[in-house]
């Protein structure tokens, strides 16, 4: 057990080190010139710009330079952003916060509205209700995030003035792009309740339950669902990576803070200490979010537990 | 012809917005449920705070209140000697005073230096500087300031790049007593003095400056009408007033401290959410308002639209002399009459941007108003130009010469700023009329294509600008190991020109050598100069008294909220 | 059905895995494991036939916009931008003054290949990738795994943008952005299937009888293993659609004389409270399209389920 656990960590260790690696290599592969990006071409003198790449170290030779990034790195030191030279990680660690609440946020949307319609057309399977639930479900992953959000700040901020449309502070800023985030990760639960409750139904512990009397909106909604709900939770575990992705353009549409929008503009810049990062940051949360579903995931089938020891 | 078009297009705009909730409908039919299991019910109004005010009939000015200004983009660093994007320079103007100013007018006006004399070889300048300032940090202001902050901006490790380039031909400083100080130059040059009433040689704090070091631009001092409070990135950089401010140059009527208490600047790069968030009353300013909006804005009640053109070099599609055949006067000329700017001008911004005539705008030292309606579009001119290089137009209507097909590599950086990727689409189908193809390569990264691999025909840029002799980054002749300019010119002639402008003090001679440069530049086809950039402003009714330096950038002495 | 356990055992294990690797909407066999109904069938299929012709009008477009559009696309009227939808213009005109249904019809082609081109570069690459894991296993499969999982750490904003630096902006680069981001998703999925077929007892068998190892991977396991896959490349159709359209919002996109449809959306969204019909029929068609596509998808994945075989 603790062997497994060792190797484990190993295996996360090795893939956030060659995330890193990979990133730093296809930078340094990258054609162009970060600090001719940063000043007034026409104007600043070549000199100038030389010194700046000096300055920043960006003439150095390639693996004089990943040593010293990695070497920085084990003392804590994750460099300073090329625009504008604040240290790295404080600049980061300010905008994880609210990243982390708006997936947290999220999620809870796609659950709240996942679950819901997803249980309602699996219980009324057949009927209008089973199809508007799907088609509404669908709707979510089907539309655009950026238009969606702009949809919502039009209708909600502009038009009737009942939320705010912009920032990141409060609950209040956090519903709507919440909303137009939730909506996407809501789709795929209404497919994975729906799927899970209709098997459930059909177990013979649920007609064991209807045969002793039990009334059909108990057997429905305390029991099947209860079971229906694993499987959906751990796809959320899931999806929560798909969603720190989503924060890039929500995050820009709502102007929020967020380490969305600071990736964004990092790589616009080729502003590579603050790639790395949030890479770094990026990694860990996969690596830690892989590990959660895994342990989840031997927890709920004992099936896999078993084989997945095997292999 | 062109009333027209703009009277139906308002028109149909104004219906746009009446049928505007059905097109929501679509959307909100999706959503709405989603709202309703969120279980987020009616919200208390968040608009009350818009109260409607009257009209601006002009009140004493109101003290107290906060300010937010919403910002499209977010500046890289507060440290105007290490900060490279003129976004910084609106917060700037707020946190610091510069030694000049430069009035509405377009002459030259005193700030921080009250008295300024060039010496007779146009070596140095010896400027007298006020001696009541001090910075928000209580450092008095003094010669000994002025002459850290230059000395610091041409140290190599300060890592300045467009101060530094502004500040040339600065060598160095001597203090001639504590409010008087001499500056000296490399060489003459007339477009110094004008540079120092530019946002990015504001003076700074030597005490904070050298404290902090690389962190100043995070916790930056100066001694403008508003202290630094907070920087949230990506949220708010939010200042505070400073009440010891007595020393306004004559710029804003207010030569005291600022009615405002506060003044928070907001990030919001999405325009929808910009220009809706003063609509909806979250913040009171946005800036750069899409033309398209500025009409709704203009009918709306409970907003304003304020405009200022911006002085300097508009924005102007530079041809790469460097690259064949766009290196032909009859190539360039026959693009020159094919496209048709006024119509592009019309049609994208609504009437709201002007059409630029001339490599530098109205309002420059020299601008010559004669290139005004020169030349007019005409598409049989520039068939017939074509076709006496010998372009034949091949069976799908683009010329072909010696197997070579008649192409035109036109550059366009990402995002789409001001429209621009717009203009190349229209002048895409203008030149396919007269068998050009043009193609078009819109690119995140400009610096490399462009300043680096010099990889285009047709490239466009715009700056602001105070003087003139900026022309010469643009037009003049580079010796080897030099950047090479935009235009890839080289003409003795311009040159000297160029040469003479730099130092000729006399100036009705200067305006009569960039009136020859310009005519050059126009007679030669060099460039195809687009529109003149102004700077737009959205406002709650509330905002008075915000105005704008000829740069276009926000003047926030005077700005009060009336309640 | 359902309680055929014995047999069930394996393929839960790949329908776990499909769950899981699949990620969000991607998840192979999700959803509908629930026993026929004749009245849901009605529904589904009437649902699926208007999701088929949906699509098939749309391939129209594809193939032969010069039939369908009335107008070309790239004709600017300058003299009449930003009209409302009219019996002249049916979708309104832009603020070029082009027929935005005309521009619609076009962009589909332009869509449809982002979409259908990046599916199956990703599905080549994660398939194979996958099989090679599943088959193989062993440190191979480790080795393609934590690659696989180092291409997912990185952000796929960050791989797209480092693409079209690296080979200069264009459709090619798009694709290839998209499908690279979703190879480590199909490898999953794929790797799970060959990894639950490889220990089916007819795979002994045919092993037992000394088949070569490559006949048995072609001949049996492949076979067996493609329908998730190509279920699960169905559905990332859609998403491959709007992962264009989020690069068009971030200025990733391509400028072409005509655009794709996310180009569409995303140029006409600053028009929307002046000129609604610009990004809305545009956003529509998309919406239209990955809808329909993944309503084919579902219906397919309940045809291809083992258990709805009755295997």
């Amino acid at each position: 057990m603790l062997q497994a656990a060792l190797s484990r960590l190993l295996s996360s260790l090795l893939v956030i080190v060659g995330s890193l690696a990979l990133v730093f290599c296809i930078f340094y592969l990258l054609p162009g010139d970060p600090v001719l990006s940063m000043v007034d071409p026409t104007s600043v003198s070549p000199e100038v710009i030389e010194n700046l790449r000096q300055q920043l170290g960006l003439d150095r030779p390639f693996h004089e330079r990943l040593l010293t990034y990695f070497g920085d790195m084990l003392t804590g030191d994750f460099g300073r952003s090329l625009v504008g030279s604040d240290p790295v990680l404080p600049k980061i660690l300010a905008q994880v916060p609210s990243t982390l609440l708006l997936t947290a946020a999220s999620a809870l949307v796609a659950v709240a509205v996942g679950v819901t319609l997803g249980v309602l057309s699996a219980v009324r399977k057949g009927g209008i209700i089973d199809l508007i639930a799907r088609i509404v479900g669908l709707f979510g992953i089907s539309m655009p995030t950026f238009w969606s959000g702009i949809l919502l700040i039009l209708i909600f901020s502009v038009q009737l003035g009942w939320l705010p449309s912009m920032g990141s502070d409060g609950w209040r800023t956090l519903i709507l792009p919440a909303l137009a985030l939730g909506f996407v990760g809501a789709g795929s639960i209404v497919r994975m309740v729906r799927g899970s409750m209709l098997d459930v139904l059909n177990e013979p512990f649920i007609t064991t339950l209807r045969a002793k009397g039990l009334r059909e909106r108990a057997v429905q909604y305390k029991h099947a669902l209860r079971s229906a709900l694993i499987p959906a939770v751990t796809l959320i575990g899931m999806q929560i990576g798909d969603m720190l992705a989503g924060t890039v353009i929500i995050e820009t549409v709502f102007s929020r803070q967020g380490i969305g929008r600071i990736l964004a503009d990092a790589i616009m810049a080729k502003d590579l200490p603050v790639v790395q990062g949030i890479v770094f940051f990026t990694a860990i949360v996969y690596v830690g979010i892989n590990l959660l579903v895994d342990l989840s995931y031997a927890a709920i089938d004992p099936r896999i537990r078993r084989k997945g020891a095997k292999s | 012809m062109y009333g027209d078009t703009t009277d139906k297009s308002l028109s149909k705009a104004s219906i746009g917005r009446k049928r505007f909730n059905w097109s929501y409908a679509f959307g909100a039919l999706a959503l709405a449920l989603t709202t309703a299991l969120a279980g987020c019910g009616p919200a208390d109004g968040g608009k009350s705070a818009q109260a409607a005010s009257g009209t601006t009939a002009a009140s004493a000015p109101v003290q107290g209140g906060e300010l937010t200004y919403a910002l499209a983009t977010s500046p890289d660093t507060l440290d105007p000697r290490r900060s490279g994007l003129a976004v910084s320079v609106r917060v700037f103007g707020a946190l610091y005073d510069t030694l000049l100013i430069r009035s509405a007018d377009g002459s030259l006006g005193p700030s921080l230096a009250t008295e300024w004399k060039a010496s007779d070889d146009g070596l140095s300048y010896t400027l007298k500087l006020r001696d009541d300032v001090k910075f928000q940090d209580g450092t008095p202001f003094d010669a000994e300031a002025v002459k850290f902050n230059f000395d610091s901006i041409i140290d190599p490790e300060t890592k300045a790049a467009n101060a530094l380039a502004l500040l040339r031909p600065y060598k160095s400083s001597e203090v001639v007593d504590e409010h008087t100080i001499k500056l000296n130059l490399e060489k003459p040059s007339e477009a110094f003095l004008g540079n120092l009433s530019q946002g990015m040689l504001s003076i700074v704090s030597p005490t904070a400056a050298k404290k902090e070091g690389e962190d100043f631009g995070k916790h930056p001092v100066g001694t403008g009408p508003f202290k630094f409070a907070s920087w949230t990135e990506n949220a708010d950089i939010k200042l505070e007033r400073n009440p010891d401010y007595a020393w306004g140059s004559a710029e804003a009527s207010n030569a005291g401290a600022a009615y405002l208490d506060a003044l928070t600047f907001k990030i919001v790069p999405e325009e929808a959410t910009r220009i809706g968030g003063v609509q909806s009353g979250q913040v009171l300013a946005a800036e750069t308002v899409p033309p398209q909006n500025v009409v709704a804005l203009k009918n709306d009640p409970n907003a304003q639209l304020l405009q200022t053109n911006t002085i300097g070099f508009p924005y102007t599609l530079f041809f790469n002399l460097e690259h064949k055949p766009w290196n032909e006067l009859k190539a360039r000329q026959a693009v020159q009459y094919a496209v048709d700017i006024d119509s592009i001008v019309k049609t994208l911004y609504l009437g709201t941007y002007e059409q630029a005539w001339s490599s530098i705008t109205p309002g420059i030292l020299g601008y010559d108003e004669s290139l005004e309606g020169k030349i007019k579009p005409d598409v049989a001119k520039a068939n017939a130009l074509l076709d006496e290089l010998g372009w034949v137009k091949g069976a799908d209507g683009i010329r072909v010469k010696d197997g070579q097909k008649l192409t035109l590599h036109y550059v366009d950086g990402s995002p789409n700023r001001e429209k621009r990727n717009d203009i190349a689409a229209m002048i895409r189908e203008q030149l396919k009329a007269v068998g050009i193809e043009t193609e078009v390569e819109i690119t995140q990264d400009v610096a490399t294509v462009v300043y680096q691999n010099w990889d285009y025909d047709l490239y466009g840029n715009s700056q602001v600008n105070s003087d003139p002799n900026g022309l010469v980054s643009f037009y003049h002749s580079t010796k080897e190991g030099e950047r090479r300019t935009l235009s890839g010119l080289s003409d003795p002639q311009v040159d000297e020109w160029l040469d003479q402008g730099a130092t000729e003090k006399d100036e009705a001679k200067r305006a009569e050598l960039y009136k020859k440069v310009q005519q050059y530049i126009s007679d030669q086809a060099l460039i195809l100069p687009v529109y003149v950039f102004p700077y737009t402003v959205a406002a709650g009714k509330s905002v008075q008294g915000l105005k704008f330096d000829p740069f276009g950038y926000p003047i926030f002495n005077d700005v009060y909220l009336q309640k | 059905m359902k309680n055929s356990a014995t047999s069930a055992e394996p393929a839960a294990r790949g329908a776990w895995l499909g769950r899981l690797a699949g990620r969000s909407r991607k998840s192979a066999y999700a959803a509908g494991r629930q026993a026929v109904s004749r009245r849901r069938f009605g529904s589904a299929d009437l649902l699926t036939v208007l999701a088929g012709l949906a699509v098939s009008f749309l391939a129209a477009c594809a193939l032969l916009p010069g039939w369908i559009a009335p107008y070309s696309p790239t004709e600017m009227n300058t003299a009449a931008i930003l009209q409302g939808p009219s019996s002249a213009h049916l979708f309104g005109t832009d603020y070029f003054g082009r027929d935005v249904f005309s521009l619609v019809v076009y962009g589909t082609r332009d869509s449809l290949l982002i979409g259908v081109s990046s599916v199956i570069v990703g599905v080549l690459l994660g398939g194979t990738l996958g099989s090679l894991a599943g088959y193989v296993g062993g440190r191979l499969d480790a080795a393609i795994m934590r690659i696989m999982d180092v291409l997912l750490t990185i952000p796929g904003i960050l791989l797209a943008l480092t693409i079209a630096a690296a080979l200069g902006p264009g459709l090619r680069n798009i694709v290839l952005a998209i499908a690279i981001s979703s190879v480590p998703g199909y490898a999953r999925v794929m790797r799970g299937q060959i990894m639950a077929i490889r220990g089916r007892g007819y795979v002994f068998a045919s092993r037992a009888l000394g088949t070569k190892p490559s006949d048995v991977l072609l001949r049996h396991v492949l076979p067996n293993s493609a329908a998730p896959l190509l279920v699960m490349a169905t559905l990332g159709l859609g998403s491959s659609i709007l992962a264009g359209a989020g690069l068009s919002f971030l200025g990733l996109g391509v400028l072409k004389e005509i655009p794709d449809w996310g180009a569409l959306l995303s140029q006409g969204r600053g028009y929307l409270t002046v000129a609604w019909w610009i990004c809305t029929f545009p956003g529509l068609t998309i919406t239209l399209f990955v809808l329909s596509v993944n309503l084919i998808g579902d219906r397919w994945r309940d045809a291809v389920d083992p258990k709805r075989k009755g295997r």
